[in-house]
């Protein structure tokens, strides 16, 4: 009985944690390191948020292209996040250096 | 695909991509280092003439400083929306009006005194503000960048 009880309880907790993580929606990283992001191009469903994290040495800013989302400076370790709700092509770029350039692909 | 561009928008001439400053910026260094030259030669080989060279060069060094202070500015409030500055950025800011105001300073005292004994040391000073300047906006450049 009190075996049942246990697993009953795990499979309820394992079930919580999973609808919790459902509603609040995943999070992909993305690295700033070495003046370029990586990855360069990432996929995603709706309702993603994604987190760019500088590890470079140098200031860097994530700026979308049509400036939907746009970080104030990000030093290193800091990080900017942006949750994509509408499907569609998001191309942005450090505005510090423009050649470093990123896609997300929202479907 | 290409996305249309106004070449006489100020953004479009100031923002990313088409920034100014780093290009603006090489005009006052360049020049303040030729009449720090110039005037250490008129001391050393006592020549006045060279001197009066070294003045002309300070007062459009001193001219060019305010486009590029004007366009680091701009390029602040615009490409990076105003944000509070910390670090390098910061760094190169503060930095940056130090050597305007130092190069100033030295063209002024040109005009003012033909004393030296005070004028050169501020102009080296003037000198190092910019070389530290300089380094700190390579470095916020990307000439370390690959490729």
């Amino acid at each position: 009985m009190n075996r049942n009880v246990f697993i009953g309880a795990v499979v309820l907790a394992l079930a919580l944690q999973v609808a919790g993580q459902d509603a609040k929606g995943t999070t992909v990283e993305v690295k700033i390191d070495n003046f370029s992001f990586s990855p360069a191009t990432i996929t995603i469903p709706a309702g993603t948020t994604v987190r760019w994290t500088n590890r470079d040495d140098i200031p860097h800013t994530v700026v979308s292209d049509k400036e939907i989302f746009k970080s104030k400076p990000l030093d290193t370790d800091d990080q900017f996040s942006y949750t994509f709700t509408k499907p569609g092509t998001y191309d942005y770029f450090c505005s510090i250096h423009p050649k470093m350039t990123g896609k997300v692909v929202v479907q | 695909m290409a996305i249309a561009v106004n070449p006489f928008d100020p953004r479009t001439v100031l923002l990313a991509k088409h920034a100014q400053h780093v290009v603006l910026v090489h005009f006052p260094i360049a020049l303040l280092i030729t009449a720090v030259g110039f005037d250490i030669a008129g001391e050393w080989w006592k020549k006045p003439q060279l001197s009066t060279v070294a003045r002309y060069n300070l007062a459009v060094a001193a001219l060019a400083t305010i486009p590029v202070v004007a366009t680091g500015l701009l390029a602040w409030q615009w490409q990076l929306a105003g944000h509070k500055l910390k670090g390098v950025l910061l760094q190169h800011l503060v930095m940056g009006v130090v050597s305007s105001l130092l190069i100033w300073l030295v063209w002024w005292m040109h005009v003012r005194t033909k004393d030296r004994t005070v004028r050169l040391p501020i102009e080296l000073l003037a000198a190092l503000a910019v070389a530290v300047t300089a380094h700190l906006g390579g470095f916020l450049s990307g000439v370390n960048a690959p490729g």
